[in-house]
């Protein structure tokens, strides 16, 4: 009852779909996720899937399994039991090595921007595309796209503290959609960040969403969730308690 | 690759105290295995001299069948060559040195006995070949030359044995050096490091500046070493030719350079498989 198969939004553009074989980004079946260590019982079998090209909130009180989800996601974290299925390819495929090339195909952002403070914001977008093996004369056109995106283009050459909180957030935002990944994590985006400026970073990644890029947003920030609404999902103690496809926040 | 290059200076500068370390034992055990190199090949040279000088001389009895013994004495494995000089012969060769010897050969007889002349394979096997041949009935007395040829064949055995000792340590040392290095500039770039990851750069890619840098400082101390090393040696060898020509210092450039360059070789050897493990083993602990 927690599926259902998603249908506003939008134009997906012809690469994504050759790039994500089925209509699924994220297809959980039935994980379980127990950090070994502690033996926390992070998510308690969870079934559920994402469609392509999808703008999904996740809500939760702390502690609820929210950055576990991104996690799993990311093949940060093994699923104790259960598959975890991205772009139709089931996790367990991106062994060793390979994990790299998971990774490849999602972007990822975090509370903390994750900006390295010795490169000005151009040189902080390009680090995605160079540390990819990305040939050096594709960049600058594909670094401009990724900021002008973001609405920082004219802010190429700021290093990240003379840029504001919200902006930085911005320029993780373009670092993290400049390669083309169909699918976008981010894990409280606007923790950081006043009202006015979070505002600012959902409307970015909308606008990435738009692209057709898939985009997963974990948050406590209960009036964007309102504001801008879209299907939430929200976990309680590791479970999925609702799915609502036209969002709202009722933890 | 110039990034990768770039990076790895960037650590080296950014660690220059475990870099220094690294540089400087990697450097000595260089300097230690090039000098103890060079000492075995002239201490196997001289010895090689000595051995195609050393002889074992067994002095017969009067009335022994000197055929017979010679026969005995060439079934000793590490006997290489042995020949019988009859007393006419000894006498013959003793006047040639000494012309005096005739005038007192006419006062007392020959005094020399037939004597059976042997040469060893090995220089260290002169003593148990004398001391085997001694027993020999009919054998009256054994000289074998030089009897400064045993203790100084032993002290330089130990010197090596001590030199490739202390070398395994310096190894050791080294390497240890290096994964300290290595740690070091991992976790000193570790933000960077977990930001790459996230970003799909795989493991290779992360690894790369580490490995640079150990293949640099292996370069750096290959380097240092061949540079203070064949000039000292060649010092060296200007002086103990002056000196004491009787040794024979190896100074045919042929002859050297393969083991300089193989000197210098396994620095960036010790470099490259010192990072590769380290970077590898660091990066597993960094995830
Ligand atoms: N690496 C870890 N090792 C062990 N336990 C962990 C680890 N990460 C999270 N946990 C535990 O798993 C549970 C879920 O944590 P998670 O980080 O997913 O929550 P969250 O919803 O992201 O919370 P928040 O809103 O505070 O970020 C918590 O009880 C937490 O203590
Ligand atoms: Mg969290």
């Amino acid at each position: 009852m927690l599926h259902h198969e998603h249908d506003f939004i939008l134009p997906n553009n012809a690469a994504l779909s050759i790039r994500c074989r089925g209509k699924r980004m994220i297809d959980f079946k039935h994980v379980t996720l127990e950090y070994p260590v502690t033996r926390t019982l992070a998510l308690d079998d969870i079934s559920m899937h994402v469609g392509k090209g999808e703008f999904v909130y996740l809500v939760g009180h702390s502690g609820a399994g929210k950055s576990s989800f991104m996690n799993l996601v990311l093949k940060r974290a093994l699923p104790s039991k259960g598959e975890v299925r991205v772009a139709g390819e089931a996790l367990a495929h991106y062994r060793g090595g390979r994990t790299a090339l998971l990774r490849r195909r999602m972007g990822t952002v975090f509370q903390e921007n994750l900006l390295l403070p010795h490169l000005n914001a151009y040189d902080n977008v390009a680090f995605a595309l160079r540390v990819t093996g990305v040939a050096q004369r594709e960049w600058p056109a594909r670094v401009t796209t990724a900021l002008r995106t973001v609405g920082l283009e004219h802010k190429k050459y700021a290093l990240p503290l003379q840029l504001s909180q919200g902006e930085q957030q911005r320029v993780a935002i373009a670092r993290a959609i400049v390669s083309d990944p169909p699918l976008l994590l981010a894990d409280e985006p606007t923790g950081n960040l006043d009202p006015d400026n979070s505002r600012e970073v959902l409307k970015v990644l909308q606008n990435v969403n738009l692209r057709g890029t898939t985009v997963v947003v974990a948050t406590h920030a209960r009036d964007l969730v309102e504001t801008f609404r879209h299907r939430t999902l929200t976990l309680r103690k590791g479970k999925l308690v609702r799915d609502d496809p036209y969002g709202g926040y009722a933890l | 690759m110039t990034y990768h290059f770039r990076q790895a200076l960037v650590a080296m500068r950014g660690n220059f105290t475990a870099t220094l370390a690294t540089l400087m034992t990697m450097t000595l055990t260089l300097l230690m295995l090039g000098f103890v190199l060079l000492l075995t090949l002239n201490v196997n040279r001289t010895l090689e001299q000595l051995e195609s000088q050393v002889e074992v001389a067994a002095f017969l009895n009067v009335g022994t069948d000197g055929a017979a013994l010679l026969k005995q004495v060439q079934g000793f494995p590490q006997v290489r060559e042995a020949r019988l000089v009859s007393s006419e012969e000894v006498l013959e060769e003793m006047t040639r040195d000494s012309p005096y010897a005739r005038d007192a050969v006419t006062l007392v007889g020959n005094p020399f006995p037939t004597t059976v002349r042997m040469r060893v394979g090995r220089v260290e096997d002169s003593r148990v070949v004398a001391a085997a041949v001694a027993r020999l009935p009919g054998v009256g007395d054994v000289e074998y030359g030089a009897g400064y040829v045993d203790p100084t064949v032993r002290a330089l055995t130990a010197i090596r044995a001590a030199g490739y000792g202390l070398v395994g340590l310096l190894l050791m040392g080294t390497l240890f050096n290096i994964l300290n290095a290595v740690r070091v500039a991992m976790y000193a770039r570790r933000n960077e490091i977990s930001v790459m990851r996230l970003l799909g750069a795989t493991r290779g890619f992360i690894r790369m500046p580490h490995v640079i840098e150990g293949v640099l400082l292996g370069v750096l101390a290959g380097a240092v070493a061949l540079a203070v090393l064949t000039p000292a040696y060649f010092g060296l060898a200007r002086r103990v030719q002056l000196l004491a020509p009787v040794f024979p210092v190896v100074t045919d450039p042929a002859v050297l350079a393969p083991i300089l360059g193989g000197v210098a070789l396994l620095g960036i050897t010790i470099g490259l498989l010192g990072s590769l493990f380290a970077s590898r083993r660091y990066l597993q602990e960094l995830e």
